[in-house]
């Protein structure tokens, strides 16, 4: 579909010159990003950066103030997050909130609510395989389920719902270091389904392993933009966050 | 006669629980409470003695109506006073718009149906006494709807879809629930209840255009006591309410009824603790 | 001296053209029409004009419990009726002269205002909008039930006026001065600092926690003038009426005075003043039926809410008034905070000993220690979650340490509220700038003075001069304060308007009038450029020359490296490391935990 968005290299996911706040606070200024399908691409950067506002943003959860989004080849900057989600952008916000009062079947079935009632129960099952260790729990509530527990209840939402491409926040966040490598092995394991990942990470080293690309986002500017790599030689990453606070001016 | 205190006091009660679902029916999806519940019962009762009173309908089509007319403006509720001040910062314009919206459709009904009470009809003819059918109908509608909400909620999808967008929006929304849907479709079914309470307690309260201004604040009641966004809570404080009044009625009669109820509200109110000032308190700084 | 100190203030500030001129013209005009008005037109024009009057008594009084302090009091026409039928009774039952009949009401109005004031300290909302109802009903229901003293259902006569004022003419003129009255101290207490206490609170009641607002005791003396005023219009309803029964005070004609408020704009004088004529006028024009004129006026409200929500007030400045335009952020200039923060008293230090405070679960704050040293800039660093603001808010009083000590010189601070806090000199910023939109620019900073005003709030309302002074004297300072951290072109401009960055100013400058002994910014630093950054550093290093002490929270390193005299390290609510800033800028642990590695 022809846009008057930015050329369409070809990537599954393009913002240009993306800007975003909250009210009177400006925290994007001018990102760009690429995403290509398959791909696993990781954002780090210090804390107070912008980094989930730029997941929000890209999802349609915060209004944009400048900028486009294009992905898959449509213009998806005005759309809702619902919209997005149908197109196959799929976001998993932080702080693993799961649905607490409900079953953790029906977390699942939930997600799954905008396909056929035959489809769910096949997708519900999918995400169980890949995370056993909830299906065990499945008749219990969300909200008794221990934090790392719910962290995988919501990658299989994500699961659930086919993206094409996942926007993950913080998968990794309050967990112990064994439940950090199995998440992130699942999250390795989206590139043998065809599903790109773009995920914030504040357990870095972890995040570049997987990785294939990497952004640093620092006081809302993008101060770096590498294969991982390259990001893992040694003062690459200091440079980037410390040296961005005299280039931000 | 503590059996008539008893009996009035629970069919009252009943309808007053079905305004303080209605209201927790608003509440849930949009964490708005709003001043329309009490209006849309006077709408079920008005309607419902006009369609089948006034121009002969049959039961079913006449309630059928009545309750069209309420849903109506249960979405009117939603698009015109809610939705609009939902995006602003400023959370308290939802009491001035709905306010403004209950009193238009007050008046309105004021200038069309008169300001005089006009009796609802009878509808199935049963009973007599206290055993009238005026007295066990709301009671009847309001387990009905109770029932009916609780397998809504626990059976279906879309009962646990509202859950969630009630839980906690923004995790809805990202799961790509339709939350403006769920909101607008709640407003309709918070209308629908309460001018179920009108509708099927008319013959209690008759069909009166100031009635939604004592529904208003009766339908309050039960969910200020039982905590607002609680079915059962309302059913309660709802029955807790009428009995209180019958009580009241009984010892101190007519005008102080509402002298008791207030005094009993007011102290409850400040009493009791935390979760009766809304829901838990975001982190201020 | 104090007109010496007016014409620096207004040479140095940009002259708003034209407004103030026009707007005392534009009253003196409507009171010369009001005091022709009998010659004018005929008697029952000048009665309406009565009513007016005897509503717009009351309606200046809800003003400020709507417009100013924000309560939603939709059921206030409960006072009316205490008013006219404690008047009624008196005069009717006790043989009373009007006069004193008229004071009682007053009375009696001031202990039920502050009745209905007390829930509104804890109610939110909707509950306190109920809570007002259902008493306005209670009032009607007494009324009608309690037969002996209020005749019932029958009612009884309204009090009667002494001549002149017992004809129409007279008592149109009675009712005009009373409403001049309840304007004068309306606008006394509104141009005050309570007024502008007031509006904080309503809409930024964290910042006026900060500034030492005593937010109860503000209310609760509000309710109670207004209690009177409402009163004493009562029993000018019950003499203008001459025989009152309960059904006069209806519900809906509670409602329509709170409209009238809400229709004029919150916050303002004239708008409801114009709010309560209309509504006066309404029935009038409306007529045959009185419910289209409450269904327009409903509408009316609906429409105000959802398209111009500042009301008729801000209707009329898009039409006559010219925008106010400011110019941009100055360079600061420091060494005007000399004037701003005087003398200082015995410089104290703040001590935290061992502080502890959870969230359910989680430890914030697990035992710091920290001194912040009079006269030196403490910084304070650590990753986000490791408890900075957290520290900042047990200090400031926010927020309640479970366990440890606070003390602030020789006062230990654990009992003590924020506002009593910022009362002994502690004065904060916030990481999201908390400051009253609706409110100039300088309004705010004056803000930052409100407890040093010394006159009561009785005494303003009546027009002191000594408080004409104070605010005066205030006002230089605010003025010097804004030139200092350089806002000087933007004070007229609502704060709302201001970009993020120039809110963060005006906090500081607001803190800096409250002449505070230790100032705690909470990332005064972030979003602001390099320059800003740099003008930043030269406040921070004057206002630690003039003896105040200053705790800095701050992600950017540089600027905390740069300018603290010693730097604390926190991570997961603990003490990482402490000491010269050269020190701990090379501590490994300190870059490990910053990176996250």
């Amino acid at each position: 579909m022809p846009t008057s968005a930015p050329e369409w290299n070809g990537a599954l996911l393009t913002a240009a010159g993306l800007g975003a706040g909250y009210g009177a606070i400006r925290v994007l200024e001018q990102v760009d990003i690429t995403v290509h399908a398959g791909q696993v691409v990781a954002l780090v950067g210090p804390n107070g950066a912008g980094k989930s506002t730029l997941l929000k943003a890209l999802s349609g959860m915060i209004p944009k103030t400048a900028g486009r989004v294009t992905f898959a080849g449509q213009d998806i900057t005005r759309l809702t997050t619902q919209a997005c989600g149908r197109l196959g952008l799929v976001h998993v916000i932080e702080g693993h909130r799961v649905l607490p009062s409900l079953t953790v079947e029906e977390n699942l079935l939930l997600a799954a609510l905008d396909q056929p009632a035959a489809a769910r129960r096949t997708r519900v099952d999918e995400a169980y395989e890949v995370f056993p260790e909830i299906g065990e729990k499945r008749a219990l509530r969300a909200g008794t389920l221990s934090g790392g527990q719910q962290q995988m209840l919501v990658i299989a939402q994500g699961i659930v719902r086919h993206p094409k491409l996942l926007l993950l926040d913080e998968p990794s966040a309050g967990l112990a270091p064994v439940l950090i490598d199995r998440v992130l092995e699942v999250v390795s394991g989206f590139r043998t389904r065809g599903t790109a990942v773009f995920l914030v990470e504040q357990a870095v080293e972890k995040a570049l392993r997987m990785a294939d690309r990497v952004y640093a986002l620092v006081h809302g500017r993008i101060v770096l933009d590498t294969d991982a790599q390259s990001a893992r030689q040694p003062g690459v990453l200091e440079r980037a966050y410390l040296g961005a606070a005299h280039a931000a001016s | 006669m503590v059996i008539t205190i008893l009996v009035a006091g629970i069919a009252t009660g009943a309808i007053y629980a079905m305004i303080g679902i209605s209201y927790n029916l608003m509440y849930a999806t949009s964490k708005v409470v709003s001043f329309t519940p009490g209006q849309l019962g006077m709408i079920g009762a008005v309607f419902g003695a006009w369609f089948i009173g006034v121009l002969g309908f049959p039961l079913w089509i006449g309630f059928l109506a009545a309750m069209g007319v309420s849903i109506v403006f249960g979405y009117l509720t939603e698009r015109v006073t809610v939705r609009p001040v939902l995006k602003s910062i400023e959370q308290h314009l939802y009491v001035l718009t709905t306010l403004a919206a209950a009193m238009m459709i007050q008046q309105v009904v004021a200038i069309w149906w008169g300001t005089d009470p006009r009796p609802f009809p009878h509808l199935f003819g049963l009973g007599t006494g206290l055993a009238s059918e005026k007295y066990w109908l709301p009671v009847v509608a309001c387990f009905v709807v109770f029932i009916a909400l609780e397998w809504f909620y626990r059976k279906t999808l879309w009962g646990a879809a509202f859950i969630a967008v009630a839980e906690d929006v923004e995790a809805a929304r990202a799961l790509g629930i339709p939350d403006v849907r769920v909101r607008v479709l709640s407003y309709c079914l918070a209308a629908f209840v309460g001018a179920l309470a009108g509708f099927w307690g008319g013959q209690l309260l008759l069909a009166f255009f100031a009635l939604g201004a004592t529904l208003t604040f009766y339908g309050f009641v039960p969910i200020a006591l039982g905590g607002l966004g609680s079915n059962r809570g309302a059913l309660i404080g709802g029955f807790f309410l009428g009995i209180l009044q019958q009580t009241a009625n009984y010892f101190v009669g007519g005008v102080f009824v509402g002298v008791v109820t207030f005094v009993v509200f007011i102290t409850l109110l400040v009493l009791v603790p935390g979760g009766l000032y809304g829901t838990a308190i975001a982190r201020r700084v | 001296m104090a007109t010496g100190l007016e014409a620096i203030a207004s040479t140095e500030l940009p002259v708003v053209a034209g407004r103030r001129s026009r707007a005392v013209l534009g009253v003196a005009a409507a009171v010369l029409a009001a005091m022709l008005l009998p010659f004018t037109v005929n008697h029952y024009w000048m009665q309406i004009g009565t009513l007016a009057f005897v509503y717009w008594v009351l309606i200046a009084g809800l003003d400020l419990i709507v417009g100013y302090a924000g309560a939603l009091a939709v059921g206030f026409v409960g006072l009316l009726t205490i008013g006219a039928y404690t008047a009624s009774i008196l005069c009717e039952k006790a043989g009373w002269p009007a006069f004193a009949a008229l004071l009682a009401a007053g009375t009696a109005g001031a202990l039920f205002g502050f009745l209905i004031g007390l829930p509104s300290l804890r109610l939110k909302s909707f509950y306190f909008a109920m809570t007002t109802l259902g008493f306005s009903t209670i009032v009607t229901q007494v009324a009608l039930g309690w037969e002996s003293l209020t005749g019932g259902g029958i009612g009884l006569p309204g009090p009667m006026f002494p001549a002149p004022f017992d004809s129409p003419v007279g008592f149109y003129y009675l009712a005009f001065g009373m409403a001049l009255i309840a304007t004068y101290l309306l606008r006394n207490i509104a141009f005050s600092n309570f007024g502008r206490g007031l509006v904080a609170v309503r809409d930024a009641e964290v910042a006026a926690e900060a500034v030492g607002v005593p937010i109860t005791r503000l209310k609760l003396m509000t309710f109670t003038l207004s209690g009177i005023l409402a009163g004493m219009a009562g029993a000018l309803f019950a003499a203008r009426q001459t025989y009152i029964t309960p059904d006069a005070f209806t519900f809906d004609l509670s409602v329509l005075f709170f409209i009238a408020v809400l229709i004029g704009g919150r916050g303002r004088v004239v708008g409801p003043m114009i709010g309560t004529v209309i509504l006066t006028l309404l029935p009038e024009i409306a007529a045959p039926l009185v419910m289209w004129s409450n269904f327009l006026y409903a509408a009316l409200l609906l429409l105000v809410v959802l398209l111009v929500p500042g009301g008729i007030a801000e209707f009329l400045e898009r039409l006559f008034g010219k925008a106010v335009k400011g110019g941009g952020l100055e360079a600061p200039v420091p060494e005007r905070l000399n004037a701003v923060l005087g003398e200082h008293a015995s410089p104290k230090a703040l001590t935290l000993e061992g502080v502890a405070l959870h969230f359910g679960g989680v430890r914030a704050l697990d035992g710091v220690s920290l001194t912040v040293r009079p006269g030196t800039v403490h910084g304070l660093i650590g990753p986000n979650g490791s408890g900075k603001t957290t520290l900042l808010n047990a200090a400031s009083g926010f927020y309640t340490a479970n366990a440890g000590r606070i003390a602030f010189g020789e006062a230990a601070l654990t009992a003590r509220s924020s506002d009593e806090r910022a009362a002994l000199g502690i004065g904060r910023t916030f990481q999201t700038p908390r400051v009253v939109g609706n409110l100039s620019v300088l309004e705010n900073a004056m803000l930052g003075a409100y407890r040093q005003f010394t006159v009561h709030f009785p005494a303003v309302a009546l027009g002191s001069r000594r408080g004409v002074k104070e605010d005066a004297a205030v006002r230089q300072r605010a003025v010097d304060a804004l030139v200092a951290v350089g806002l000087r072109r933007l004070a007229h401009l609502r704060a709302d308007q201001l970009q993020h960055t120039e809110q963060r100013l005006l906090e500081i400058a607001r803190c800096l009038v409250m002449r505070p002994s230790i100032l705690l910014l909470d990332e005064p630093a972030a979003g602001l450029s390099h320059d800003e950054i740099e003008h930043l550093r030269a406040l921070i290093e004057h206002i630690r020359s003039l003896g105040v002490a200053i705790l800095l929270v701050e992600h950017h390193a540089d600027l905390v490296f740069q300018v603290s005299d010693e730097v604390t390290v926190l991570d997961v609510g603990r003490v990482l490391a402490h000491g010269a800033p050269a020190e701990v800028r090379v501590n490994a642990e300190v870059i490990n935990a910053y990176l996250g590695t």
